[in-house]
């Protein structure tokens, strides 16, 4: 069976702003604009590159720590990340989209997925490509003048991707069934979203070395002899322009990580982070009306070996005080080859926490749900941290606030 | 390089009816006046309850950039950081 390629009307709109942070600072700052500026997690040598302006792109920086990225360019300006201020221009270009079409969906915190099916613009007749660039003035305007956009439109998600990253910076294509086999000629297997080093290697041993190989590989050989399953499949039909990506998924867990600074084996230390992530992810569980059925700990090591471990539990985990209570045990059955460098911990298998559903022996539970939430509203009220379990006392400035690469829920 | 301050400092600001926009138009830091040029961006987030107010701005004769926040609870105004557009 052969599936001809989408020839409807190319409604959805990918939008990109271009290395967000970077460009942000610039925005912010006119005295760093055309110079090569990299926004690092920690602005020391060891600290690590988040995002890099295109001038310092176009002197080979990109993710990498601050002494290479010095050593390339020794007038990088290196900034620490400002998260809030990201979500605010999250926010505003949310608010900017929203008046051409209710239908838009964040996929990261510079990244928009935009569905014109039915929008005012469509009812119209109004051309798509003027819209997008009506969507970069209004983004100049409101956000910044140095604020710029890809912009890709396509028959779906994918292929509007494809076409937001022709042209970078400041790009607005299109692509249709007319240019489809056009548009591939030019690109290679990495350029396209979702195939990786891994499925490459895989297309590569299948023979598939194009693009335009990749379409016009059979429906069979993709499902059967490449990806083994449904995902080949899903692959002739996005290759083709036809959506299969508009799935919203649920909330499944809450994480927070840490990068520790001072290296250590110190057990009491790493229980004092432990439980200040403990608190984080405490907070934004409770925050989105959750409680969890199970807890995650992960530890790295300074000889760069990983370890992990999960448990579910029966009762429902909602205060910070049971998810350390988990997590530290689980921290207590390992024995550390070498020193911590990284610690990072989650609660899964989250569902609702209304209604309370109360346990026949659960003792106090109620008790301690009431203490949670006159802990959490105390910190509503006066800031985060105002009142801590003692364990956290003076480290207000450990495992601060850091930007989110891929989730905005707490945006 | 930037250089992290966290001092209160004296603000002028002006209000215009017209534009509905209130900004700063200058500051005295270290018995210093700096009139403010290009706002390059602004936004504002809540600490607790009290609403934090962020500008950032360049100086009129485009020799340094400063990080304003004014406390929307106590309307103080503090000095967060400069920069001079140079590597650090």
């Amino acid at each position: 069976m052969d599936i001809t390629l989408n020839v409807t009307q190319p409604l959805t709109m990918h939008i990109d702003l271009n290395s967000c942070y970077a460009i942000i600072e610039q925005q912010a700052n006119p005295l760093i604009r055309h110079k090569p500026v990299g926004v690092a997690a920690y602005t020391s040598p060891g600290g690590f590159i988040l995002a890099s302006s295109y001038e310092a792109r176009a002197r080979g920086i990109t993710m990498m720590r601050v002494r290479d990225a010095r050593a390339l360019a020794n007038d990088i300006v290196i900034l620490p990340p400002d998260p809030e201020k990201y979500y605010d221009a999250h926010r505003r270009f949310r608010t900017i989209l929203e008046r051409y079409t209710s239908d838009v969906t964040p996929k990261s915190i510079d990244e928009f997925v935009v569905d014109f099916t039915g929008s005012e613009a469509v009812r119209t007749n109004s051309d798509l490509i003027s819209v997008g660039c009506q969507i970069k003035e209004d983004i100049r305007r409101e956000i910044g003048e140095y604020v710029t956009v890809n912009i890709g439109i396509g028959p779906n998600r994918f292929l509007a991707k494809v076409a937001a990253g022709l042209n970078k910076p400041d790009g607005l294509d299109v692509i249709t069934s007319d240019n489809l086999r056009e548009t591939y000629r030019h690109l290679t297997l990495m350029d396209l979203p979702g195939i990786n080093r891994r499925y490459k290697a895989r297309l590569n041993l299948a023979h598939i070395f194009t693009p335009l190989e990749f379409l016009d590989a059979p429906i069979h050989k993709l499902k059967h002899e490449i990806f083994r399953g449904i995902v080949g499949y899903y692959w002739y039909l996005r290759l083709r322009g036809y959506e299969v990506d508009a799935t919203k998924f649920g909330v499944r867990s809450f994480g927070n990580e840490y990068a520790v600074g001072d290296k250590t084996r110190d057990i009491e230390k790493i229980e004092r982070l432990l439980m200040k992530l403990c608190e984080k992810t405490g907070r934004r569980l409770r925050k989105h009306g959750y409680e969890a059925r199970g807890v995650f700990l992960g530890l790295g090591f300074e000889d760069r070996t990983w370890w992990g471990k999960s448990k579910r539990v029966r009762d429902c985990i909602y205060s910070t005080q049971t998810i350390y209570t988990h997590t530290a045990k689980l921290l207590r059955s390992i024995e550390f080859p070498t020193r911590v460098t990284h610690i990072s911990i989650a609660v899964f298998d989250v569902r609702s926490s209304q209604p309370t559903q109360l346990g026949l022996f659960d003792g106090t539970k109620l008790g301690t749900r009431s203490l949670v939430k006159a802990a959490d509203t105390i910190n509503d009220r006066y800031g985060e941290f105002t009142i801590v379990p003692a364990s956290m006392a003076n480290m207000q400035d450990t495992i601060i606030k850091r930007v989110p690469f891929g989730s905005v829920r707490d945006v | 390089m930037r250089e992290v301050i966290n001092e209160e400092v004296s603000v002028v600001m002006s209000y215009s009816a017209r534009k509905k926009q209130s900004l700063p138009y200058l500051l005295n830091w270290q018995n210093k006046d700096y009139y403010v040029g290009k706002i390059g961006y602004y936004h504002s987030y809540m600490e607790g309850q009290e609403r934090q107010h962020i500008f950032e701005l360049i100086d009129k004769d485009e020799t340094l950039w400063f990080r304003l926040r004014l406390n929307g609870g106590s309307l103080h105004w503090v000095l967060e950081a400069i920069h001079d557009g140079l590597a650090n």
